[in-house]
């Protein structure tokens, strides 16, 4: 674990960390990677991979339209909007 | 040198529900922004996704029709990236176990036909609308198109030209409206694609460094952007350079593509499953049901039409090629008659004036019952076939009925023998030199009268009663 992995790390999870602290957060890191490359060790390869501890499935739900619309709430929490949009600082590809 | 083209497509059916995948809040197209958001399409925090059943069924429906594998249990995953109209920073999508896996689909180019397999078909979410041009400093989100199901399907790298991909599309667009897996409207989005795009030495067994060219929405276009991408890679191999891996996006103004921004710096999702939604499980019962209720495909119609309408094979395989048209046909049948006047106009003019403006018909303002009534008309000759066309671009203009612009217009066929009758012997009484040569020998003369009295009907008078009469009147 480096400084320019980590600094991936943050960059994708959009967190900011303090520099100073950078060189704790390597070795925090450090050593919860090792503590899962212990699990990594152990031949998986013809056990069925557990998708949820839930012995469940999933509930689907009928095509029917059932609106919580709630558009002048949802607009109002919105850092920055008009009437009718989100607004979020402009993303020009 | 000779080069071999690579393409393998992936494609984005937006399935025709009511719901979203993860919400009950309506799909339709069109509504005022954010109205169709319900608290799960927004990512608001502590909500909880569940699964559209109808949305599973047309996923299994287009399995099954290109033969593919069923997955009776399948997971969904997280894809994370951070976008503005992705609220929850997450899109959920299939990774590891996709509903459908494998299958084929049938193209033809020049009447050769080939098979394209399939590698997986899955579901997943679209993102919101973004829209950089309205506000200043601003991009405005609207997250009414937030949580459409997609079912994203992906072929392997066997299609070989740009035409090739044009029929593939062509037939994953029948495919889908005949299966009524979606409404096809490559215009609205309904039917996109991203191409992937690489050549290399022919002969040579390993792929070229590929790029790939995001979400072209027409026919035309995938043809066009692959056309443009290929000589382009073309020219950089044989200049000793190499192609860069990367995304690009087609110009359909400059017709060229170029590279686009990338969301990210790395893409890296960093896929894992999602621990809000459990497996989906599909029980034997409700693939019965799927199978039980599967709808006719074009092969199928084609040959119903010969034996129920006798159609001939030719027309039968015209009009059943699109679902859009073969609606109409079939609900066209059930007011007139007279099936082959109809195939016929269907083929012929109202094909002629849909491909001119694009469209499928539908889109436009022509309905079966108008159209039946038209062929009914020409059928018991109130009008001739040739006013019947006149009326039919009325329609197309106005969608009023034949019977109505009929009457308005007073284009009612003359075939009262008694008023045509009237009408010959003014013409007949008007040109004395005329009657004197056909007299003499000028057969072909009759030709002139004729005319004559469609002049002064406005081509309204019935053909055949002017010939019979026409022809008494001149020997006398």
């Amino acid at each position: 674990m480096d400084k320019e992995t980590v600094r991936t790390i943050c960059y994708l999870a959009r967190l900011r960390i303090d520099q100073k602290k950078s060189e704790k957060i390597e070795n925090d890191l450090e050593t919860i990677i090792e503590l899962i490359s212990g699990l990594q060790s152990i031949d998986t390869s013809n056990i069925e991979p557990l998708y949820s501890p839930l012995e469940m499935t999933a509930l689907k739900h009928e095509d029917e339209e059932k609106s919580d619309n709630k558009k002048e709430k949802f607009l109002e929490n919105a850092p920055a909007s008009n009437d009718d949009y989100f607004l979020v600082p402009r993303v020009v590809e | 040198m000779i080069w071999e083209t690579v393409i393998g497509l992936e494609t984005h059916v937006q399935l025709s529900t009511k719901t979203k995948l993860f919400s009950r809040a309506s799909t339709a197209f069109g509504a005022p922004p954010n109205t169709n958001v319900n608290l799960v399409d927004c990512g608001l925090p502590g909500v909880l996704p569940s699964v559209n059943k109808e949305a599973f069924y047309k996923a299994i429906r287009f399995g099954i029709a290109i033969g593919a594998q069923i997955n009776q249990t399948s997971i969904f995953d997280r894809k994370n990236y951070f976008y503005a109209d992705l609220p929850k920073g997450y899109q959920i999508t299939q990774m590891d176990l996709p509903i459908v896996l494998g299958g084929s689909i049938e193209i033809t180019t020049d009447d050769l036909s080939k098979t394209i397999n399939i590698t997986r078909a899955h579901l997943e979410e679209d993102a919101g609308k973004s829209i950089h041009d309205e506000y200043d400093g601003f991009s405005a989100i609207d997250l009414n198109r937030a949580g459409t199901p997609l079912l994203e399907i992906v072929s392997e790298p066997e299609i070989s030209s740009a035409k090739e991909a044009v029929a593939y599309m062509k037939a994953m667009h029948q495919l889908v409206t005949y299966l009524d897996v979606s409404d096809g409207n490559m215009a609205q989005g309904s039917l996109r694609c991203d191409a992937n795009v690489s050549i290399r030495k022919k002969g040579n067994k390993e792929l070229g460094t590929r790029t790939e060219i995001k979400n072209i929405n027409s026919f035309k276009f995938i043809e066009k952007a692959i056309n443009y991408e290929v000589k382009r890679q073309i020219k950089i191999l044989e200049n000793g350079e190499k192609v860069t891996q990367e995304t690009r996006l087609y110009d359909s103004v400059k017709d060229e593509t170029r590279p686009m921004r990338s969301k990210e710096f790395a893409n890296d999702y960093r896929y894992f499953p999602e621990p809000d939604l459990l497996p989906v499980v599909i029980s034997n019962e409700e693939m019965q049901t799927i199978k039980d209720k599967f709808p006719e495909l074009p092969k199928e119609k084609e040959n119903r039409y010969i034996k129920e309408f006798n159609l001939s094979a030719y027309d039968a395989q015209i009009i059943a090629s699109s679902k859009s048209m073969a609606d109409f046909f079939e609900d066209a049948a059930k007011k007139t008659t007279n099936y082959s006047l109809l195939s016929n106009w269907l083929i012929g003019d109202i094909s002629a004036f849909l491909n001119k403006e694009m469209i499928e018909i539908h889109e436009s303002k022509l309905n079966s019952v108008n159209v039946a009534m038209l062929i009914n008309r020409i059928d018991d000759q109130t009008i001739s076939g040739k006013i019947g066309k006149s009326i039919f671009e009325e329609m197309w203009v106005s969608g009023s009925s034949p019977d109505e612009i009929i009457e308005s217009q007073g284009l009612k066929q003359i075939s009262d023998d008694g008023a045509i009758e009237e009408i010959i012997m003014t013409v007949i009484s008007d040109n004395p030199d005329q009657v004197e040569a056909y007299l003499g020998g000028k057969d072909k003369l009759f030709g002139f009268f004729v005319g004559q009295v469609m002049k002064l009907t406005e081509g309204k008078a019935n053909p055949q009663t002017v010939n019979k009469i026409l022809k008494e009147q001149l020997k006398k």
